[in-house]
């Protein structure tokens, strides 16, 4: 028996696997570009101390710090390793295809992150105990291999978009793979927003310095940068939305929320004001301040972000050649994939699938309903919940209609064409279509889509 | 499920090197994790123990343990990132499954070691930091925090274990042919193979000690009461608990299911035994040569030895059961070779990070042993110099790189 690689599913009701990676990828977010921009900061800042002959800065790289290890150096590095196990789960051969095109680049990666982590602790724990020049040289250290690190990041997530160049469906190779025009306009809008991030953070330690001229003086320093890096950030990310694929164009305009643009607009403007009125009066910095802005970017900016960068990579999970339903929908002849689509249009999903219980391999009346839940879960819950809540539920797209015949038509000419903004193509054979219509059909009633 | 099954869950994309560097990388970076891991555990053992014990030397210890403890769970995730990278390139049908049906406790892992690692954190800040009392204030703290890292450990090991037993995959997705798509259980585990691991954590912190007490030898004006007594701690550590691992080892083997038991006395498993017998009659054999040289950090590097056996025993159960029972070789995965991206990590890791880490490390090591403020010698600083430069030149040729590609050349 023919056989597709296809892994079981995780279902998580009422709020969708999706949205797990989502939580998980969005804190990280925050965690990991916040010590990134502290570390280069670091380093400037260590170099203008020395040079300007003012040690007492060095404070606040001390402070800071400790507090990174923390706040980015736990919590950032477990919940990077918790993205990792969060995709594994929710999206097995997404990561997959990520690991088995970037291998020894994230290994690279891990190189600079064990540099970086190291650097961290040298730097809090051995301040005091290094001479000048020795502590310039670690700051300086740390923070290339942090930068280093984000360089990486940022070619693997390019990728997941899709790859750099299109003759690497062709040519392969990382290179091709990893580099293009959406790669660095998407390394340049990070890097601007790990300013923004780093100064926003880095407000909740300087507000807690107890000599106010030096309080004053470093929080306009951070509030320089955080301006600079939000604005520069917003110009990038224009930059960036012209960078993206035609189809990520259009989803983007038609299916992302609407109040996604309003948001981002709001994450911005909210920012320029907050590091404006800190720069024009140096006693709005308070610790509760910056940590409420600090979650304030969590929630407005980058959970936005995050769930579009998401949704405008549909109807694909990674290098636009594995659909999120885990398909692989195209052929890339460099790395002499196929495409999985022919044989699903030949036998099908329950024929096929390695996960499929032998008992609804053939459909018949019996098993129909089954075979229709293990369909609406395998093809569908990656990106729809089967309930009433969480990530784009299913019920929301069916209009009301309960009828299985109908529903079964309406499923072979919308996503069965694959013609459908945004939908992967899913080949549903006449008893799987009217199997996953038996399904749909005792779904509860949704709301309006 | 069927070779054919087995082999379709392979990635199409295939493997950018032979997969056999995979696996030995994927065996040495476990190695390391693992002594991290046995160290954190133990320290965070001794911190706990020392919290209910009188006297400054236990007080002194405790101290000296919580921050090893706090530093080794920050080591143990980052090395535990490169085995977690490299399972999954060869052996993708295996842990990818395994995940999927323990979903909620993979993400569970998440938050429990979190918990578990600020516990430690809030443990330090109640006694540790400037004002504090020194330890034993909350030591539940303590407690909380060994429970959970222990429980962290375990679904890893349950995630490992699952791999073995994919005859048992489907039954434990769709129990009577019905999917149970939720990933709520933990289906397989060993008990003598997660407790022999656990237990190695006794001996490495022995060996641990007595590393720690030769490096502390070499400062200025060292107290001799607190040397002796790692001594002493060390001796009783390292044998009785060296003994009692390679018990729970030998239950290990001798309970494993019989489709793997043809490893169980496989020259490699009994090499390992006898690298960790070496390891914890070492200090005994050193006697005061311990107090010469590199002599006293000899112990621990026979144990990390040792551990790198474990590791190669514990991959050859995993190779033969699924070659032997389910016909799938990782040996014979499609190489898809990528040479630029194999050349750039292994360029970036034994060259630059050789420096890089070096460098650190050095200054490290020589700052904890002098009195006051550490200046490097002229050697040292050039290789931050090399260190830096070596960085420097990889952020280039990752731009030059790029904008080539980019632009089509």
């Amino acid at each position: 028996m023919e056989s597709l690689g296809l892994y079981p599913t995780w279902l998580v009701p009422g709020l969708g696997s999706g949205w797990i990676v989502g939580l998980i990828a969005t804190i990280h977010v925050l965690f990991s570009h916040t010590s990134v921009g502290a570390a280069v900061f670091f380093a400037w800042l260590a170099s203008y101390a020395n040079r300007t002959g003012q040690p007492r800065y060095l404070e606040f790289i001390r402070r800071y710090g400790l507090f990174l290890l923390v706040f980015s150096y736990v919590l950032g590095s477990i919940t990077g390793a918790g993205i990792w196990f969060s995709t594994t789960v929710a999206s097995p051969r997404g990561i997959s295809t990520l690991i088995h095109n970037f291998v020894w680049m994230w290994a690279t990666e891990w190189v600079f992150f064990l540099i970086e982590v190291t650097g961290v602790y040298l730097l809090t724990y051995l301040a005091t105990r290094v001479d000048r020049a020795t502590h310039l040289r670690l700051t300086l250290i740390f923070g290339l291999a942090a930068y280093t690190t984000m360089l990486v990041i940022v070619g693997i997530l390019s990728f997941m978009l899709a790859p750099g160049k299109e003759a690497w469906f062709t040519s392969g190779g990382y290179r091709l793979g990893f580099f293009g025009a959406n790669t660095f306009a998407h390394l340049a809008m990070r890097t601007a927003f790990m300013f923004t991030m780093m100064a926003l953070v880095g407000g909740i330690i300087v507000a807690r310095f107890e000599d106010r001229a030096l309080r004053e003086a470093l929080g306009r320093k951070l509030a320089w940068v955080g301006l600079a890096g939000t604005v520069a950030g917003g110009l990038l990310f224009l930059a960036y939305l012209r960078t993206l694929p035609e189809a990520a164009t259009v989803v983007m305009a038609n299916r992302l929320p609407p109040s996604f643009g309003p948001l981002m607009l709001a994450a911005v403007l909210g920012m320029v004001a907050y590091f404006t009125a800190w720069l024009l009066r140096p006693r709005f910095l308070h610790p509760v301040g910056a940590w409420a802005a600090t979650v304030g970017i969590l929630v407005l900016g980058l959970w936005p972000e995050e769930t579009a960068r998401e949704s405008i990579r549909k109807p694909f999970i990674a290098g636009q050649y594995v659909y999120s339903n885990q398909v692989v929908a195209r052929d890339v002849p460099a790395l002499g994939v196929r495409a999985e689509l022919p044989l699903l249009e030949a036998r099908g999903f329950l024929a096929t699938h390695a996960f499929a219980p032998a008992s609804l391999r053939q459909i018949h009346e019996g098993n129909r309903l089954e075979a229709g839940r293990f369909l609406a879960i395998t093809t569908c819950s990656n990106c729809h919940t089967l309930e009433r809540t969480g990530m784009r539920p299913l019920v929301n797209y069916l209009g009301g209609v309960r009828d299985v015949r109908a529903l079964a038509g309406h499923l072979q000419a919308t996503v069965g064409t694959g013609h459908v903004l945004y939908m992967p193509r899913v080949p549903l054979n006449d008893a799987e279509a009217e199997a996953l219509a038996t399904y749909l059909a005792t779904l509860p009633a949704g709301g309006p889509r | 499920m069927s070779p054919e099954q087995l082999l379709a869950l392979r990635d199409q994309a295939g493997v950018p090197s032979h997969p056999a560097i995979f696996l030995v990388l994927g065996v040495l970076t476990f190695a390391l994790h693992i002594a991290a891991v046995q160290v954190m555990l133990g320290a965070a053992g001794l911190t706990l123990w020392g919290a209910f014990r009188q006297g400054p030397l236990w007080q002194r210890l405790s101290a000296l343990m919580l921050s090893t403890a706090k530093v080794a769970v920050s080591v143990a995730i980052v090395l535990g990132v490169a085995p977690l990278l490299f399972v999954q390139v060869t052996y993708d049908p295996f842990w990818y499954t395994s995940n999927v049906l323990s979903a909620r406790w993979v993400i569970a892992f998440v938050g429990i070691l979190i918990a578990g690692y600020l516990a430690i954190y809030l443990y330090y800040w109640r006694n540790q930091r400037p004002g504090g009392r020194g330890s034993g204030r909350h030591p539940w703290l303590m407690v909380l925090s060994v429970i959970l890292l222990l429980k962290v450990g375990f679904i890893v090991h349950v995630l490992s274990y699952q791999m073995h037993f994919p005859e048992q995959w489907m039954a434990w997705y769709a129990p009577g042919g019905v999917i149970d798509p939720g990933g709520r259980g933990l289906h397989a585990f060993h008990l003598p193979r997660f407790l022999f691991f656990i237990l190695l954590a006794v001996p490495v912190l022995g060996v641990w000690l007595l590393a720690l007490r030769r490096y502390l030898q070499a400062r200025p004006g060292e107290d001799p009461a607190f040397l002796a007594f790692l001594n002493t701690l060390a001796a009783r550590l390292t044998v009785p608990g060296g003994i009692l691992a390679l018990a729970m080892g030998a239950w290990w083997m001798a309970t494993l299911p019989s489709k793997m038991a043809t490893s169980a006395l496989s020259p490699w498993t009994l090499l390992a035994a006898l690298a960790l017998v070496a390891t914890v009659f070492l200090p005994w054999a050193l006697g005061k040569r311990l107090d010469e040289g590199l002599w006293g950090y000899a112990p621990f590097a026979l144990g990390a030895v040792a551990l790198i056996l474990v590791g190669v025993a514990r991959e050859l159960i995993r190779y033969r059961t699924l070659l032997g029972g389910h016909g799938y070789d990782p040996l014979s995965y499609r190489i898809q070779m990528d040479w630029y991206s194999t050349l750039t990590f292994f360029l970036t890791f034994g060259v630059l990070g050789a420096a890089t880490l070096g460098y650190m490390i050095t200054v490290a090591w020589r700052a904890g042993q002098t009195p006051g403020v550490y200046t490097p010698t002229v050697g040292v600083a050039r290789l931050g110099r090399w260190a830096t430069m070596l960085i420097g030149l990889w952020i280039l040729h990752y731009f030059i790189l790029g904008f080539c590609t980019w632009g089509g050349l």
